[in-house]
């Protein structure tokens, strides 16, 4: 048996999945923002009661360390650098992230300027030695960053991605002289060109590595308490692989987006249990929105993002990290989004969010400007009775006044006009944002599924996927607790980068081989733990592109040994996804690999979802009064989604209420039931 | 439809609609660039025009040059290619400095879309092509003629067909065929994918053309610009930069009209034209002073053709910014980049809060090219460096960050692994921040070693070396640039050299105006630059007045 345990805003979920019989046992505590381990181990608790001996994982996602980069709540942190770099950090990519905003203010370097140390040496871009660090100027900073009480330290040295071999000196020694600071070498963490990345990545993980030992150690001491001292505790990665706890401590920002990780995770492993393997994942929430390609039953995968995007969500405005994610888009439209007029007379929704405080208005805990959740309120879509199952009454007269008065009024349109235009406005974002990145990733989505969840998904897939023209929306079951189950579908995985640019036609093959072999052989050592050597699959991509151009492309590369032979094969690979990605190819062009990369992955665990039956009684509540486009108020059936049976049968406009969310249809649709309870909306073709 | 006919709601869905396929254009266009200008660093425009070829949205990216000179610049090409006499399938392209982004290397790209048998639209976008034949991308040209290939405004694609004969001189005439061929298609290719979503949205909205929408877009944008201008009191104000030029500076004499809800920008005074590549076509100058007009008084309001209107810009003919054939122009952003902080100047006494002062402006544009005796091999390698920017009131000025032009920098790392440079150091450069009572933001320190045999080829294009970014309402001046050399090779900011083998050269890249008086800067705000090392001990003593402890 596992434990799956996903900390949210307000609640922690827990899963138990028995993996003899495949039965899911859901619990929900509230979260314990001080010491959110309390809510895990409390959950779990609560799922496991009297088959806690059996419990032999527990997987874990935490959003604990984005929240310390967000906050700067980590360690007081220093950089020590390559002589005549200390600035790379700070001068970063020269680029201003929005064209007309002359306020704007760059990310500012987890180190300050005071903070970043230099030292004499130099590794050429050839990987070769210039200069070898001192061991007595680098013992001379230790005492210098001891004065200055430093809690953390990053070294990122030039050209490290190349040669680790100073990066690892400088390591020793400080090792030596200052036993207990945490390090991070950039050439552990991130061996990649491009050394303001490289450096934000190294820095970024060293300033909550502490936070990172404190809270993950203690979470296995208590998972082994509360289950068995065989139970581990293994950790989400941003990119759909779990660590080791012990492994998650070394490389605490490999765990930044495992929360929304852990979402596509669940859609697509849902996409394939009913055999859609091309899904688009949609979860809207409070603050934000996230869409995410699901292509061939996997996320889409990223080697890159940004922490904390401080304007507008807007790419530039955060600290890069160079490890692997699944790629995700994120706008700033959510159930908080706050609705206003500009300057121009036009109706903005977002990215301003009025958060969980104050709120929305209808939350009455002081939000005085109307958002989405209260357009969503006004036109019926949400029970001011119901909403959090009924824990949270709504104020639908104070969001209806302030719509009225605040958006309503200026644009001569009445409240429910102007609700249904905030409402829409948000959808409109959402669906653009969507399709760009589709395009982005070279991507047609027009005849891709969504697949809708977070707290405010389901009430919103129905209008953006009508833009978007698609064809299909799933409402799964269970979407309240999506995260926590797709922690329960993802291998132990661990994935690995080395630059070693070549090229395809005068490659030095044995030496290609070597690499690779190196880092298979570490994949293994690293998985022995918990995997038998013959379960363990490889991965091989390699990061390609033309000569000259400015870009990588991640090519999938055969496994076992490569040679000239191998050289057409890893062409045609190449061609076949830069055609796809950007409609053709590029005759006659020479073709280089700058780096190569590994997975190397457990079996992934089987996870069937649980099968319900037929509904035993009318699931229909009653009928609500919502608000249609072309149509106005109308009344349309409610119903209990856990009334409803498989193989039930509905048409839209309807609205099905469950706890976390409501499954808005406030147009045409047929609607059914599947065997697992999820809901597949059809939507009529456009006319 | 007509535009009562628009209820409120619907024109915004509408508009959100027409950014969205600008957008998707300008990210098809950036994914399947060549040009590491154009995919990193967004250098390139991408629009929608309507038929009577008035910009309607710009893509949010992309750089100001690019977006507003395309836009004032599609009036020519439908012009000399009326709407209604395009097809299908017809693909119109040109580099026209004079009527585009007055430079032979920006080649703009436009594509008619077509709804129930009629044009109903233009979709554009201009990019950097990696070369264009000539002398490259510096300002040692006599005139246009030395600075490569000129497109004037022809039909590339004819009904589909490509003109073969165009391809075929394009390909003779630049020295990587591969690339600029393959960033043309890419431009094409994106305003394909802009016009197939243009045609989806007529169609679900059961539009026969955007003329309606454009009309009630471009009135309601300019209406908001009007109304930004009003609220400022009449009066003109005027302003003058000194650049330092060839030899003799160059004046940059703005005077700025505020006259009702109108604005108009005249640079009579400034200096006549020069013989080298650094003069500007006039709608580069229009580009440049709408945009910096826009950052001062109306940042929120949309950029099209309706922000455009209430703007005028005025240059005597013959003038830098108003240049005549065969003027060589290839460095006009050297020049025009200082334009919005003449337009900030001369708004400052009525704006102080919305003003930047003027920082280093112009990109350092460092062009090497030499043998690298590794592979036995030349490369030639260019890349740009920025300076600080000015400070404002209540922010110091943002250090090493790019302003009026929104190109990004190149890694170290990348440099190094192209080409034979060494970078020895590249850091902030300590007290070049003009003082202030908000500082202004710091310049960079560059050294640049080369590993090669042999004598290798410098030339930078680099501005504010003996003419220092001022600063505003009391704030001073930030630090000028210079150039330095390991052996005292005497190296000019503007001239092209051989240098021998083992020289190291030093860029000292200026810094940013202050703002306000320095005397006001607070303590606390001193002495934590001072610990960061942003200024130093001599430098707070010199500039304001005090003796750190």
């Amino acid at each position: 048996m596992r434990i799956g345990a996903d900390i949210g805003g307000t609640f922690t979920d827990v899963v138990l999945v028995d993996d003899q019989t495949g039965g899911l046992k859901l619990g929900k505590v509230l979260t314990t923002p001080g010491q959110p381990d309390d809510a895990v181990i409390d959950g779990v608790r609560e799922v496991a009661g009297d088959v806690r001996a059996e419990v032999r994982h527990l997987v874990h996602g935490t959003t604990l360390f984005t929240n310390a980069l967000i906050e700067r709540k980590g360690a007081l942190t220093a950089l020590i650098t390559t002589k005549g770099f200390r600035d790379a950090v700070e001068i970063g990519r020269e680029h201003r992230y929005d064209m007309y905003d002359l306020r704007l203010r760059r990310p500012e370097p987890i180190a300050r300027r005071r903070h970043r140390f230099e030292i004499a040496e130099r590794i050429l871009s050839d990987g070769s030695a210039r200069e070898a660090p001192d061991e007595a100027e680098i013992r001379a900073l230790a005492r210098m960053l001891q004065s200055q009480e430093i809690e953390a330290v990053a070294v990122c040295l030039m050209n490290a991605y190349l040669n680790p071999v100073h990066e690892r000196i400088v390591g020793e020694v400080l090792r030596g002289e200052l036993p207990d600071l945490p390090i991070t070498l950039s050439s552990d963490i991130a061996p990649e060109i491009r050394e303001y990345e490289r450096t934000s990545t190294a820095l970024c993980n060293v300033y909550v590595k502490t936070i990172a030992e404190h809270y993950l150690g203690r979470l296995e001491a208590r998972t082994k308490d509360v289950l068995q001292d065989h139970a581990r505790l293994f950790v989400m990665q941003s990119n759909g692989g779990l660590l080791t706890a012990e492994q998650a401590i070394e490389a605490p920002i490999r765990l930044v987006e495992s929360g929304p990780a852990a979402g596509a995770l669940a859609a697509a492993h849902y996409g394939k249990s009913l055999g859609l393997s091309d899904v688009l994942s949609f979860d809207m929430g409070g603050t934000t929105a996230k869409a995410c390609l699901i292509i061939d039953g996997e996320p889409l995968l990223a080697p890159e993002f940004e922490v904390d995007r401080q304007y507008q969500f807007k790419k530039g405005s955060g600290l890069p990290v160079k490890v692997p994610v699944i790629e995700m888009i994120e706008i700033g439209t959510g159930g908080g989004s706050i609705a206003e007029i500009d300057t121009l007379g036009r109706l903005k929704v977002g990215p301003k969010s009025a958060g969980s405080t104050p709120g929305p208005i209808c939350y009455g805990q002081g939000g005085l400007l109307p958002t989405v959740t209260d357009a969503d309120l006004m036109l019926g879509y949400l029970n001011p009775d119901f909403f959090l199952g009924g824990d949270m009454a709504l104020d639908l007269d104070a969001a209806g006044d302030a719509i009225a008065e605040q958006v309503g009024e200026p644009l001569g349109l009445d409240r429910l006009d102007a609700a249904f235009g905030i409402h829409q406005l948000a959808n409109e974002a959402m669906a653009s944002a969507a399709r760009i990145h589709a395009i982005e990733r070279g991507r047609d989505i027009s005849e891709f599924p969504m697949f809708a969840f977070g707290g405010a998904g389901p009430v919103h897939a129905y209008g953006v996927a009508r833009i978007l023209k698609l064809p299909q929306i799933i409402y799964p079951f269970g979407a309240g607790v999506m995260s926590a189950i797709g922690f329960l579908t993802a291998p132990l995985a661990f994935d690995f980068v080395r630059s070693h640019p070549i090229r395809l036609e005068t490659a030095d093959w044995p030496s290609v081989n070597r690499l690779i072999s190196e880092m298979e052989d570490e994949g293994r050592a690293r998985l022995a733990q918990a995997t038998r050597d013959a379960d363990i699959t490889f991965r091989r991509t390699a990061d390609m592109r033309y000569r000259k151009q400015g870009f990588d492309i991640s090519v999938p590369i055969p496994n076992g040994e490569l040679g000239p032979s191998s050289v057409p094969g890893i062409i045609a690979a190449f061609e076949r996804i830069y055609e796809t990605l950007y409609g053709h190819t590029i005759p006659d062009t020479p073709i280089d690999v700058m780096s190569w990369r590994l997975v190397a992955s457990g079996p992934k665990p089987e996870l069937s979802l649980p099968v319900g039956g037929a509904g035993d009684r009318d699931a229909q509540k009653g009928e609500r009064r919502i608000y249609v486009q072309d149509r106005g108020l109308i009344d349309v059936p409610v119903y209990d989604r856990y009334l409803l049976g498989a193989g039930d049968r509905l048409e839209g406009p309807a609205i099905v209420e469950e706890r976390e969310s409501t499954v808005v249809i406030n147009g045409p649709a047929t609607i059914r039931v599947d065997h697992n309870r999820n809901l597949i909306v059809d939507l009529e073709p456009a006319p | 439809m007509t535009i009562p006919d628009l209820d409120p709601i619907t024109l915004d869905i509408m508009w959100g609609r027409m950014i969205a396929t600008v957008n998707e254009q300008a990210a098809a266009l950036m994914r399947s660039s060549f040009t590491s200008i154009v995919r990193d660093a967004g250098d390139l425009s991408a629009c929608v025009f309507d038929r009577r070829g008035r910009m309607v949205a710009q893509a949010v990216t992309g750089s100001p040059g690019h977006i507003n000179s395309m836009a004032t610049g599609m009036a020519h090409i439908v012009k000399e290619f009326p709407i209604d006499t395009l097809e299908p399938g017809d693909v119109i392209i040109t580099n026209d400095p004079w009527i585009t982004v007055s430079q032979l290397h920006d080649i703009t790209i436009a594509t008619p879309v077509f709804h129930k048998g009629r044009a109903v639209s233009l979709f554009a976008n201009c990019c950097h092509a990696l070369d264009i034949g000539g002398r490259g991308l510096s300002a040692d040209a006599r005139s246009i003629f030395e600075e490569g290939l000129f497109l004037p405004i022809m039909k590339l694609h004819e009904a589909g067909k490509p003109v073969q004969p165009i391809y075929k001189i394009i390909e003779k005439n630049v020295r990587t065929p591969d690339e600029v061929v393959g960033d043309i298609h890419a431009q094409i290719i994106a305003n394909e994918v802009g016009g197939r979503q243009l045609q989806s949205f007529l169609q679900e909205f059961g539009l026969d053309d955007i003329e309606a929408v454009a009309d009630a877009i471009i009135e309601r944008s300019e209406r908001a610009m009007r109304s930004a201008i009003d609220a400022l009191p009449d009066g003109e104000h005027s302003f003058a930069l000194t650049l330092d030029g060839f030899g003799e500076p160059i004046d940059i004499k703005s005077a700025v009209t505020i006259a009702g809800d109108e604005i108009t920008v005249d640079y009579d005074g400034t200096s006549p034209m020069v013989d080298l590549g650094v003069n500007v076509g006039f709608n580069y100058t229009v580009a440049y002073t709408t945009y910096g007009v826009k950052c001062a008084i109306a940042p929120d309001v949309p950029n099209n053709a309706g922000s455009f209107l209430p703007i005028r810009t005025l240059a005597p003919e013959g003038s830098i910014l108003n240049a005549t054939p065969p003027a060589a122009v290839a460095g006009r952003h050297t020049v025009g980049h200082f334009l919005p902080s003449a337009i900030m100047g001369a708004l400052s006494g009525i704006l102080p809060d919305k003003v930047m002062a003027p920082g280093a402006d112009s990109l350092w544009n460092t062009h090497i090219a030499g043998h690298d005796a590794r592979d036995d091999a030349y490369f030639s390698y260019t890349w740009f460096s920025t300076g600080g920017t000015g400070a404002l009131k209540g922010q110091d000025g943002l250090s090493a960050t790019s302003y009026p032009s929104g190109v990004a920098g190149v890694p170290a790392e990348i440099i190094e692994a192209l080409t034979p440079l060494v970078v020895r150091k590249r850091a902030l450069r300590p007290d070049s921040g003009g003082a202030g009572e908000h500082r202004g933001g710091l310049g960079q320190v560059m050294e640049i070693e080369v590993r090669t045999e042999r004598p290798y080829l410098f030339s930078g294009l680099y501005e504010r070396c003996t003419h220092p970014a001022p600063g505003l309402d009391g704030g001073k001046p930030g630090m000028t640039g210079a150039i330095e050399t390991s052996n005292g090779e005497d190296l000019k900011p503007k001239i092209s050299r051989m240098l021998p083998s083992d020289t190291v050269v030093t860029l000292h890249i200026p810094g940013g105006g202050g703002f306000g008086d320095p005397m006001k800067r607070s303590t606390d705000a001193i002495c934590e630059d001072i610990r960061d090392g942003y200024v130093t001990p001599d430098g707070v003593r010199r500039d304001y007045g005090l003796e750190p402890s």
